[in-house]
């Protein structure tokens, strides 16, 4: 049997007065698509932020692949992609410099940066700053630079928000292509996702995993 | 590391040739400095050259803290800094990347910055210019990778405007001292002949040493 892919162990983070997880323990299966649900506020980023290494556990640990999560080698940090509440793009460079920089990053000239655009609707504003972009339009571009290396571990917080119907219907196609192919956790607001998914959902309310 | 070090640098020049954000204010600053002294020291051409020699090396300074405030801006508009973490890559690139545009920010400002200090306050003959070319990028290369360090230091820090200077000026006064005495050294006279060029190559080193060893744990949580 493979080892998980995530472990979390009694896993706290402190923020000053606020406790924003309590003792959360979880493991993901390699494969396996989670979606963690919950109101604002109750640990979701801060969850997937441990998760991706950005944070350091106040108590208890987080590991990837058996890894202290903040320490993992960039061979494994290859294999991780994280998209969280903001674009972690570049505002001044276009559509396609801010996929340009992401392939340089990781050490390749392979991505087809015009069918990722495409893909994403965004073909015909490839060459445009991301400036004017709407909050939609820069969740799209995000999810372009999240999947384009094929991550082996994809963690998306409220991957649907800004994004219109058409987006949606985009977030869904790619979360259903990863299933059983790529580790996936999902921060949501939308209580249908695991179902839609054939997802395991799990809930999170103020800081403790339920 | 090198590629992805350039990549993030060439990120952050393109940047600032689009918006003009950073070194515009960095001219600005250095002009208005080194005319403002002009016009203090009323033209004194004995003492005088030798303070303007040090108030290049001050101007300089604050000029750079000016930029290195902007460091880490562009990184933090829509989080990319959580991308070059998250990339494969060294996290001394992400360091040394923005420490070479800082670099860049600097010798614009003193391609611009040296002209004028010379015409204003040397018409009747100063330092030998090579020489203070010289040190001038040396200096460069010790305030960029210290200020960047610092500025990655400061970065989770909410009065990180404040802190940054005092970060900073204190540990590029050894820069300032063997800048000014290379300077004076520049006017002919004999005040420890190379050794300051050998100061500053030698603290270079040393903070790229320091730098490299720490920006993996300086960059995270």
């Amino acid at each position: 049997m493979e080892p998980p892919v995530v472990t979390l162990t009694e896993c706290s983070k402190r923020f000053g007065d606020r406790l924003a997880l309590r003792k959360a323990t979880l493991t993901v299966a390699a494969g396996e698509t989670i979606v963690l649900l919950g109101p604002n506020g109750a640990g979701k980023s801060t969850l997937l932020r441990l998760v991706a290494g950005l944070l350091r556990p106040t108590a208890g640990s987080a590991r990837i692949a058996g890894v202290d999560a903040t320490s993992a080698p960039r061979s494994l940090r290859a294999g991780i992609a994280y998209a969280g509440h903001r674009s972690q793009l570049y505002r001044g460079l276009t559509a396609r410099e801010n996929l340009e920089l992401h392939a340089r990053l990781h050490g390749t000239r392979d991505f087809d940066i015009t069918a990722l655009l495409d893909h994403v609707g965004l073909g015909d504003r490839a060459d445009e700053y991301i400036d004017g972009f709407s909050r939609g339009m820069l969740q799209r571009l995000a999810l372009a630079r999240a999947t384009a290396h094929q991550p082996a571990l994809l963690l998306l917080d409220e991957p649907a928000s800004g994004l219109d119907a058409d987006g949606r219907l985009l977030l869904d196609a790619t979360l259903r292509a990863g299933l059983g192919t790529r580790t996936q956790l999902v921060a949501s607001h939308d209580d249908e996702l695991p179902a839609r998914l054939g997802a395991r959902a799990v809930h999170l309310n103020s800081g403790s995993l339920a | 590391m090198i590629p992805a070090a350039l990549a993030i640098a060439r990120v952050k020049l393109v940047l600032e040739l689009r918006r003009r954000e950073v070194i515009f204010a960095m001219l600005l600053f250095i002009a208005a400095t080194i005319v403002i002294v002009h016009f203090a020291l009323s033209g004194d051409t004995g003492a005088g050259s030798r303070a303007a020699a040090g108030m290049l090396w001050a101007a300089v300074v604050f000029t750079a803290v000016l930029g290195l405030l902007r460091t880490f801006a562009a990184e933090q508009e829509e989080g990319a800094l959580d991308a070059l973490l998250l990339a494969p890559i060294d996290r001394a690139a992400i360091w040394i990347g923005a420490a070479l545009a800082q670099f860049g920010f600097l010798v614009v400002v003193e391609v611009v910055a040296v002209p004028v200090w010379w015409v204003l306050f040397f018409q009747a003959g100063g330092p030998s210019i090579g020489t203070v070319v010289v040190a001038l990028l040396l200096a460069n290369i010790g305030i960029a990778l210290v200020g960047t360090l610092a500025a990655a230091l400061a970065l989770g820090a909410r009065t990180r405007d404040v802190l940054l200077p005092v970060l900073v000026l204190p540990l590029v006064i050894p820069i300032v001292l063997a800048g000014v005495t290379a300077t004076y050294g520049a006017f002919g006279e004999e005040v420890g002949g190379l050794r300051p060029l050998g100061f500053l190559a030698l603290y270079d080193l040393v903070f790229v040493a320091l730098a490299w060893g720490t920006s993996e744990h300086l960059l995270g949580d």
